[in-house]
């Protein structure tokens, strides 16, 4: 059997798939007994008082079986924010105030209608400026608030030396003598950006299924992320139940890009199995999806930087606030996340880095593809190529100057290991050369290029666990718990688990997501899978192979070192055979090979493998650590666009974006996350966003104004192209490390270049709108007309 | 509100015929997915901007979601069930497989049968063509390259021998 | 999503008598691709759905000297693709702008024109052609003129039991061009930030006859008169163009809402006017 790695094996839940055979929770909506079905009854209002409620006719409702509010005796504290139940007070538009489970989901609707609740409406707020600006609305009445955990104390803003109520949190970094270093600088630029707040929109919506089983205990198959790191361990943690009693089931997932790593449906439809002691259906309408499921943050940054006439940055002063809904206590944001872009991949030698996160009253913010890298790096790289232009200088030219280059240390202080990006850069270069002027055609469709570049680093997060059974047909089985969103980690643990055993792809089967028989697994983020289940996958194959090595050797009286498994074969040193076929070893159990406890058929030889990276040391004052992250993924991403100066319609032409991947085990697969990245980017950097109402409410809340890209947003196929540039990452498997999410980063500051390439406008926010980008160029004329 | 009397619905669905009592309230998506168990039609937004609910109805593609159930009555419906054959796979359906045009695979079952619409209707449609057939369906995971892929490999003739026409 | 009546009126007849019946409790089910999202937003919450598809004769069109008669089933996609309405450019570029390939597999011309939805697409191209809405009723039939029927957002001219049966559209005179365009973020999947309309009738080279129409920048379609009014007797060029959508942007009388502000749907007017003028001069054979 051939080396299995870097080749692009078929996916195994290919056939699943396009067959539609393959599950998803939602196709178990309705498929057990004596179902109840939720539907919620959610807060019209951004900020207000309940002053009073009566469910009286809502339970009067023939067919309504539980309201669940948020005076239940549980500890809410500890639920993700999105899944807190209000009590007297809402927070955003969208916060549920009340469950209703009901025999059917129409008489749960109904029923929701006839709650009679009535809000005093509070003043609110709704983005970064507003949350800060003197004497701010307190986004949450103080007296219910806690003090962030395991952060500094609460910063003032920067800029106006003040503290707003809001503020949950701060980190800063300071290296080198930001002072000097702008002293020397021969240009000094600046500017603020900032970004909109977009849902990651998988096409399956937020599902729970939880079956009440008769002891009492729970089966929950959600599409949520982390069977064992997140849904079960929310469940037994919160609703302090058994672990014993507690069985978490992922069937295929219908996307999640970050945002179902938060168990919002699961704990509630679990909190009201317990209550009816019944099986529980909820589902999300798409409306749900976006106003009662996670948002990203998005993030306001200041950046300041000064270099040296040959391009070389010296300084770097940067503030960013992440804006982060309504979280308002016992929150992990502090600006720290979305630090973690503000300098992957350049050496900026000396740097202020100051950040935090302010709470608004918004649908809270979680995980979404990139951890904020999009959003802290879009203002980064705008400065790069705004430089790059004041120096005359190539904006390729300028990142090859300041790139860090492997072996050195980032700005925290630690070494980084595995680099590729000047090779990505310079690969999406020779497709687009930005260097060239685009060809115009004289119509009203200005062409433009442009390039940037991105790091984002991977999180330490806890620990995965592999088991590989060898079967007595030297068949193999694989058990893992990391989620399958859809990025195909499965097929690449099953080729890295083939390829130890040195067996086709076809022979392994993969089991995955189920408590019950798959080993702990935190869950998949921060595109760790590759890296940390695949570590464990390799661990647990060896193990299995030593095992499997001792038992051969025992049959034919060897030193198991004196044996090598390949496939279903045993190639044996320094006995009377050469090559066995291992299966006829596995012994047919009778009567007379009973006490057999050597290779017994039927009885899988079983191997163990768990991975933990090292943990993050926490940072000192100076925000200095010597261990933070993993691993840094990188990518490169050029584009010509064409700006329509009539209408403002930016038009992604043709794009290149480059992964390093470290050494990809399954390239088509990664292929394939890099052309959905670009997608998904270009959709988010120029035309989604959350709108609100006059009431704080979100009001393009469907897909219909919520504009997601389409086929039509993907250039044509010719014009795409997918570039693998791997820097091996020593400690990964066979070289490899994750890339889904560093595609994204840089897609939006390359497009922003291309279009001031095309029509001579700057833009500091995105999604940059046909409607922005007209204005700009209305503005600029208007600037032009004066002079 | 008082129950809606059912009506009587006939329905051909993947050449089995099947005489239905449901209540005209509900959509094709809903009779599918729930009175048929027919899962592998999904249910995306619920109102017809997704296009994860795409079947076939007389052959054109349609959104199950928005479709209400009397409006089916007496016709002919294909869903992704009904595509494989006994000797394997419908053509658009390996080369997804082929071209990893699959990734999370929700919006899989309504892009195949979309794609088979557009040819069906027009087996030499232009990359043009067949993107703008596309349009009312969005994936989010794949940004459609490896989808078009697949599509002209079996526009192309690619899968001829291997699967037979499309 | 409930109702607690459905019909299937076989005639006419019996359709008015359901209509008067139900009288603002009834909604009729054509295409129901706006109808059903309705329903199910609880924007719309009928007792009654009526369906048409048992009244023969709603799908077909018929052609004769004068013109066409469009049924109102016809969906949207067939009408867009028919070969026999290439007469009509307008009309069936209009109708195959409205959303996706399978929405306008299901959707109907009628649905488009009484959803009374000021974006609807379709619409514009019956507005292009001065079209006339053929009406049923209780009362017996009547027609009313394309840009009359609408009275407001979702609103129309149908009294207590009257129903649209079909459209009839005029043959364009010799030397007549016209011409849809949309705008809209996405394309056609979009509902239309602005739609434009132009049918201009040539003669000797200068405009005889202009037709100038609007969508999503009123409360209903609209005709910009003032701007049909400038073009007759100028040459159709670049500069009478330019100067057309400048009038059309000021009889434009938009909102801003999540789909696009009022400046710039304006702006978009200015734009798509100059456009659609152009392509109808370029369409004249």
């Amino acid at each position: 059997m051939a080396n299995l790695i870097g080749k692009s094996e078929k996916r195994i839940d290919g056939y699943d798939k396009v067959t539609g055979k393959g599950l998803y929770a939602s196709d178990y909506y309705n498929q057990f007994p004596h179902m109840a079905y939720i539907k919620a009854f959610r807060s019209p209002y951004a900020h207000a008082k309940i002053k009073k409620i009566d469910y009286t006719k809502a339970k009067a409702l023939p067919g309504v079986i539980y309201i669940l509010t948020g005076y239940e005796d549980v500890r809410w504290d500890d639920f993700p924010k999105m899944a807190i139940i209000a009590k007297d007070e809402v927070l955003w538009a969208g916060q549920a105030i009340a469950l209703i489970a009901a025999e059917t989901e129409e008489i749960a609707e109904d029923a929701v209608k006839l709650i009679d609740c009535e809000f005093e409406v509070l003043p609110f707020v709704s983005d970064y400026y507003e949350a800060i600006k003197p004497d701010p609305v307190s986004v949450i009445d103080p007296e219910y608030e806690t003090r962030a955990q395991g952060f500094q104390d609460r910063p003032a803003d920067r800029a106006t030396n003040r503290v707003s109520p809001n503020i949950v949190g701060a980190y800063y970094m300071h290296t080198g003598d930001l002072e000097q270093g702008f002293k020397e600088a021969d240009i000094i630029m600046e500017d603020e950006f900032s970004v909109g707040k977009k849902t990651a929109s998988p096409l399956e919506p937020a599902t729970a299924i939880c079956k009440y089983e008769p002891d009492g205990g729970l089966t929950m198959i959600s599409n949520g992320a982390g069977v064992h790191g997140v849904i079960k361990e929310h469940i037994c943690r919160v609703l302090g139940m058994p672990e014993s009693k507690v069985r978490v089931i992922q069937p295929y997932m219908g996307g999640s890009f970050g945002s179902r790593l938060s168990p919002y449906v699961e704990l509630q439809t679990a909190l009201m199995a317990m209550r009816i002691k019944r099986n529980v259906s909820y589902r999300f309408t798409r409306k749900e999806v976006f106003t009662a499921g996670p948002s990203n943050w998005s993030c306001t940054t200041k950046v300041k930087m000064g270099a040296k006439n040959d391009g070389t940055i010296i300084a770097h002063d940067y503030y960013l606030c992440e804006e982060i809904g309504a979280c308002v206590n016992n929150t992990f944001f502090s600006g720290r996340l979305s630090s973690s872009g503000a300098a992957p991949c350049y050496r900026f030698p000396n740097m202020r880095m100051d950040t935090f996160a302010v709470a608004t009253n918004t649908v809270p913010a979680a995980e979404y593809r990139g951890l904020g890298c999009p959003e802290a790096e879009w203002g980064i790289e705008i400065m790069v190529n705004r430089l790059a232009e004041k120096l005359k200088m190539s904006p390729v030219d300028i990142r090859l100057k300041n790139i860090i280059d492997p072996g050195e240390r980032d700005i925290y202080g630690e070494v980084i290991t595995s680099i590729g990006l000047k090779k990505c850069l310079l690969g999406v270069n020779e497709v687009i050369k930005v260097e060239e002027k685009p060809v115009q055609d004289g119509s009203v469709w200005k062409r433009g290029k442009g390039c940037a570049v991105a790091g984002k680093q991977n999180t330490p997060l806890g620990r995965s666990e592999a088991k590989v059974w060898y079967n007595s047909d030297g068949t193999i089985q694989l058990f893992i718990s990391c989620d399958e969103n859809g990025m195909g980690a499965t097929t690449a643990m099953g080729q890295i688990c083939a390829n130890e055993f040195g067996v086709d792809l076809k022979d392994v089967k993969v089991i995955k997501g189920d408590t019950l028989c798959t080993p702990y697994d935190n869950y998949s983020a921060s595109s760790r899978t590759t890296y940390n289940t695949g570590n464990a996958v390799m661990i647990a194959c060896a193990d299995c192979i030593n095992k499997l090595k001792t038992e051969v050797a025992r049959v034919y009286g060897l030193n198991p070192k004196n044996v090598e498994i390949k496939g279903k074969k045993a190639i044996l040193k320094g006995t009377y055979v050469q090559e066995v076929d291992i299966p006829p070893l596995f012994k047919h159990w009778t009567m007379f090979t009973q006490g057999n406890w050597g290779l017994q058929q039927y009885s899988p030889v079983v191997g163990y493998g768990v991975y933990c990276p090292a943990p993050i040391h926490q940072w000192g004052p100076d925000g200095k650590s010597d261990r933070v992250w993993n691993w840094f993924q990188y990518s490169a991403c050029a584009v010509e666009v064409a700006v329509n100066e009539e209408t403002g319609v930016v038009k992604v032409v043709k794009i290149a974006s480059s992964a390093d991947t470290g050494n990809p085990i399954n390239p088509e697969i990664v292929k394939s996350q890099i052309q959905g990245g670009v997608h998904m980017a270009i959709g988010f950097t120029t035309m989604e966003e959350h709108l609100y109402d006059e009431k704080g409410a979100q009001s393009n809340a469907n897909f219909s104004d919520y504009r997601l890209p389409t086929i039509g947003e993907m250039p044509t196929n010719e014009n795409v192209f997918a570039l693998i540039n791997p820097d091996p990452l020593p400690d990964g498997p066979y070289g490899a490390k994750g890339m889904a999410e560093s595609i994204t980063v840089p897609v939006g500051p390359a497009i922003e270049e291309a279009i001031y390439q095309a029509v001579g406008v700057r833009l500091n926010y995105y999604p940059m709108t046909a409607e922005r980008v007209l204005a700009a160029i209305k503005e600029k004329k208007a600037r032009e007309a004066a002079k | 509100m008082s129950e809606i009397e059912k009506i009587r619905v006939e329905l051909t669905v993947n050449g089995k015929h099947h005489v239905l009592y449901v209540s005209p309230c509900k959509t094709l998506l809903e009779v599918l997915r729930e009175d048929l168990n027919l899962i592998g039609t999904k249910r995306g937004c619920d109102d017809s901007n997704c296009g994860v609910c795409t079947v076939l109805v007389n052959g054109q593609a349609i959104k199950s979601c928005t479709m209400l159930i009397p409006l089916a009555n007496g016709c002919d419906i294909t869903t992704i069930e009904g595509l494989e054959r006994e000797g394997g796979l419908h053509p658009l359906q390996q080369a997804f497989i082929d071209r990893f045009a699959v990734q999370c695979g929700y919006c899989t079952p309504a892009m195949i049968l979309t794609a088979k619409a557009i040819l069906d209707e027009n087996p030499n449609a232009s990359e043009e063509e067949i993107r703008d057939g596309l349009h009312g369906n969005l994936c989010r995971c794949t940004g459609y390259t490896k989808i078009m892929e697949a599509i002209l490999d079996v526009r192309d003739g690619k899968y001829k021998e291997s699967c037979g026409e499309v | 999503m409930r109702f607690e009546k459905y019909f299937e009126p076989a005639s006419i007849k019996e359709c008015c008598e359901l209509l008067v019946e139900y009288g603002k409790d009834a909604k009729l089910l054509a295409g129901g691709t706006d109808l059903v999202p309705k329903m199910k937003a609880e924007v719309l919450a009928p007792k009654a759905v009526i369906s048409l598809h048992k009244i023969p004769g709603l799908e077909t069109y018929k052609l004769c000297d004068k013109g066409v008669t469009i049924g109102a089933l016809m969906p949207l996609r067939k009408l867009s693709l028919c070969e026999d309405l290439n007469k009509w450019p307008a009309l069936k570029a209009a109708a195959g702008h409205v959303s996706s390939m399978q929405i306008r597999n299901q959707a109907t011309l009628g649905g488009n024109a009484c959803n009374a939805s000021p974006s609807a697409d379709a619409v514009e191209g019956l507005m292009v052609y001065d079209a006339i809405v053929n009406i049923a009723g209780p009362n017996g039939d009547r027609e009313v003129e394309i840009a009359d029927f609408f009275k407001g957002p979702g609103k129309t001219d149908l009294k207590e039991g009257e129903f649209v049966v079909s459209f009839f559209v005029p043959a364009p005179e010799e030397g007549t061009g016209a011409a849809y365009r949309k705008f809209a973020i996405r394309g056609d999947t979009d509902i239309s930030i602005v739609g434009a309309g132009a049918r201009l009738l040539l003669k000797d080279g200068k405009i005889a006859d202009a037709r100038i129409t609007l969508a999503s920048v009123a409360p209903t379609p609209m005709r910009a008169v003032k701007t049909e009014e400038f073009l007759i007797g100028k040459t159709p060029d670049e500069e009478t163009a330019k100067a057309a959508g400048k009038i059309a942007r000021d009889e434009a009388k938009p909102i801003s809402d999540p789909r696009a502000s009022a400046w710039y749907r304006k702006d978009i007017v200015e734009v798509e006017v100059y456009h659609a003028i152009l392509d109808a001069a370029a369409a004249v054979k």
